[in-house]
């Protein structure tokens, strides 16, 4: 995983008025799970699908194995997709479904058929082959989706969305499936999708896009940890933001001075005194006292609501100012704690576990993210 | 709804039981009660009809299989038939052949706006009587018309066109091109379009997409525009009698002869019946093959 297989260099596509993708670049390495995440109309799919050559880029390349691909019709392509509605043909069995894309590249029917019966049965599907398609189940149709895909021997594979359709938890079934799948065969994902728990357990390097633009690109500890924009904090959630100014350097100690109060910043801070900057507090980090003074950083809240979440709770409070904190607390934490709604409670964290948003937006490492 | 749990006066609208009940059936009636009317009454007296006599060129009730046993010992029925059922397919399958180019852009080319516009044009013909329309048809066909000035204008012959299977055909397919267009259109513009791309993204090519993936889709559709034209055609007297003139025996013009000639309604009945019938037959088989579905 260290050769770059698939090359993004500058995609950016209109629609009139309208930037579907205003600027994206990633190298992707042979092998790699990546994920692009972000909401609706974020440019994730309007991306994979100028991979797969259904939309054409206004600008940029794209590289596969070194070969420009970027201007070659859509059939010339070797980027299968597995598609969000799947897109399975009614009117074939699902054996026939399979041997599609063999049969377009002229393959012969023994060979045809030899292949497509291996991927049923390495699936799972092949009692299913002679059926219609639409009498399987959705899991069986998302493996007929992958089959057909998957029997044509791609280096890469696009998933837009390919869960979306499963219940819950058939969804998270066919994910352990999936990932076991994409590692013993070793090609190239590029996973398409708005949910979290997809991106963050499948992916080795997960692609966060907002309004057409990358805002972040990094595995998913990255940016579970150290979300680099507030849009990126605001979407991964679970994340107190506060914004305030820099101030002065005292006894070798810096501070931002917030609406509420002033809060101690981490050692390495490289702001100048009075710039503006948003500190941001994982919520596992910060603990709620009813007294104060058991915090280096500590701002009084009052207790809006619990949000029961399994095995923690997430307490939602508002400070003085009205500004919105999140802490997330065990249980058993959350009964000795004996406060309820509407109290007064004191949030505290250590000044190490809070950590300052890139607010101008940077290069990131295998990124070129230019100002259009 | 109204729940039965509600007290009746707690809903001032409440209607009668009995009027509740019926409302649905109300609503599903004129459809049976049509298809009765002018459907299984008229069929049941032709069937009732073709067992009756001709007596002194007055229609008697009877219980013979007389009008049966002419009509079938007639020497040139089979050749009617035939000849009216090919000539009707090929109609049907030219016409479906020609305007599929049309729908395919209309489905697949045009936006959504144009594609109305294009449809309200195809129906647009239907604003005149079909009568007026074969009788322009004439105008053109006929010898000294429009078509035979212009080719005598060049120094050619110039014969009349009337009479002749490009006239009927003419007629066919100003009867049903329209219905045509709109049936392929409306099968065409429901074809799934991710399919589609999916088909490309497999590896394709247009052609491939157009007979693997479009047409297999749009096949009911497409399949019902042919039968549609078919129908229309096999029963078509208009143009078989003023474009197609004597040239060509059909069913609808043998009927009309038998009762021209001598009153001969039963046997008229049995034509009419057998027509029934092969259209009946041929729907059936047609409509199955459309619905048709693998595995």
């Amino acid at each position: 995983m260290t050769n770059t297989h698939l090359k993004l260099d500058g995609l950016a596509k209109s629609y009139g008025n309208f930037i579907a993708v205003e600027e994206f670049s990633l190298d992707i390495c042979e092998g790699e799970f990546i994920a692009i995440m972000g909401p609706s109309g974020c440019g994730k799919t309007t991306s994979l699908r100028m991979l797969a050559g259904l939309e054409t880029a206004d600008r940029g390349e794209i590289t596969l194995a070194g070969k420009r691909i970027d201007q070659l019709p859509v059939w010339e392509r070797e980027t299968p997709m597995v598609w969000q509605s799947l897109a399975l043909f009614p009117f074939m069995t699902v054996r026939e479904n399979v041997e599609f894309g063999l049969q377009m590249r002229g393959v012969a029917r023994a060979e045809r058929r030899r292949r497509a019966d291996d991927w049923l049965e390495r699936l799972g599907i092949s009692t299913y082959a002679d059926r219609n398609v639409a009498r399987l189940s959705g899991g069986q149709r998302q493996r007929v989706a992958l089959a057909r895909s998957l029997v044509l021997e791609p280096k890469v594979l696009l998933l837009d969305e390919p869960l979306s359709a499963l219940d819950a938890h058939m969804a998270i079934k066919m994910q352990g499936e999936l990932k076991k799948l994409q590692r013993e065969l070793g090609i190239t994902f590029v996973y398409v999708t708005h949910s979290h728990s997809e991106a963050f357990s499948l992916a080795d390097r997960v692609v966060i896009m907002n309004l057409g633009k990358v805002e972040q690109i990094g595995s998913p500890q990255d940016i579970f940890l150290r979300p680099r924009s507030k849009f990126v904090a605001q979407f991964v959630g679970g994340i107190s933001l506060l914004e305030g100014k820099v101030l002065g350097r005292e006894d070798s100690k810096r501070f931002l001075n917030t609406r509420d109060g002033k809060v101690r910043l981490s050692h390495s801070c490289g702001l100048a005194e009075g710039a503006a900057a948003v500190l941001a507090v994982r919520a596992d980090r910060i603990s709620v006292t009813i007294t104060p003074g058991w915090g280096e950083n500590e701002i009084a809240c009052t207790l809006v609501s619990e949000e029961f979440a399994g095995a923690v709770v997430n307490l939602h409070l508002e400070t003085a100012s009205g500004h919105s904190l999140v802490a997330q607390l065990q249980q058993r934490d959350l009964e000795q704690l004996d406060a309820s709604i509407g109290a007064r409670v004191y949030a505290s964290w250590h000044s190490d576990d809070g950590f300052l948003l890139d607010r101008a937006r940077q290069s990131l490492p295998g990124t070129k993210v230019r100002a259009a | 709804m109204n729940s039965p749990a509600l007290p009746a006066r707690t809903s001032g609208r409440r209607l009668p039981f009995l009027f509740r009940r019926t409302w649905p059936a109300l609503w599903i009636l004129p459809m049976p009660v049509w298809l009765l009317l002018f459907f299984a009454v008229p069929l049941g007296l032709l069937v009732a009809i073709s067992f009756w006599s001709v007596v002194n060129y007055r229609l008697t009730p009877d219980a013979t299989l007389a009008a049966w046993r002419h009509v079938l010992g007639l020497d040139f029925l089979w050749a009617s038939f035939w000849r009216s059922y090919g000539l009707s397919m090929a109609s049907a399958v030219v016409i479906s052949l020609l305007a599929f180019p049309a729908s395919y852009a209309m489905a697949f080319v045009a936006a959504p706006r144009q594609r109305l516009i294009l449809l309200g044009l195809a129906i647009a013909p239907f604003f005149t009587s079909y009568l007026v329309r074969i009788y322009s048809w004439q105008v053109f066909l006929t010898e000294g018309g429009v078509i035979s000035s212009i080719v005598q204008a060049f120094g050619g012959k110039g014969d009349s066109l009337l009479n002749t299977y490009f006239a009927l055909f003419l007629g066919h397919a100003t009867l049903a091109l329209p219905v045509v267009l709109i049936l392929q259109t409306i099968a065409l513009a429901n074809v799934d379009r991710t399919g589609i791309s999916a088909a490309a993204n497999l590896g394709a090519r247009p052609r491939a997409i157009l007979f693997r993936v479009i047409l297999p889709a749009a096949r009911p559709g497409l399949t019902l525009g042919l039968l549609f034209a078919f129908l229309l055609s096999y029963a078509e007297f208009v143009s078989a009698s003023y474009l197609g003139g004597g040239a060509f025996q059909t069913l609808p013009i043998l009927v009309t002869d038998l009762v021209r000639a001598g009153q001969q309604w039963p046997r008229a009945a049995v034509v009419s019946l057998l027509m029934i019938a092969s259209l009946l037959v041929t729907a059936f088989v047609t409509v199955l093959w459309a619905y048709r579905e693998k595995g």
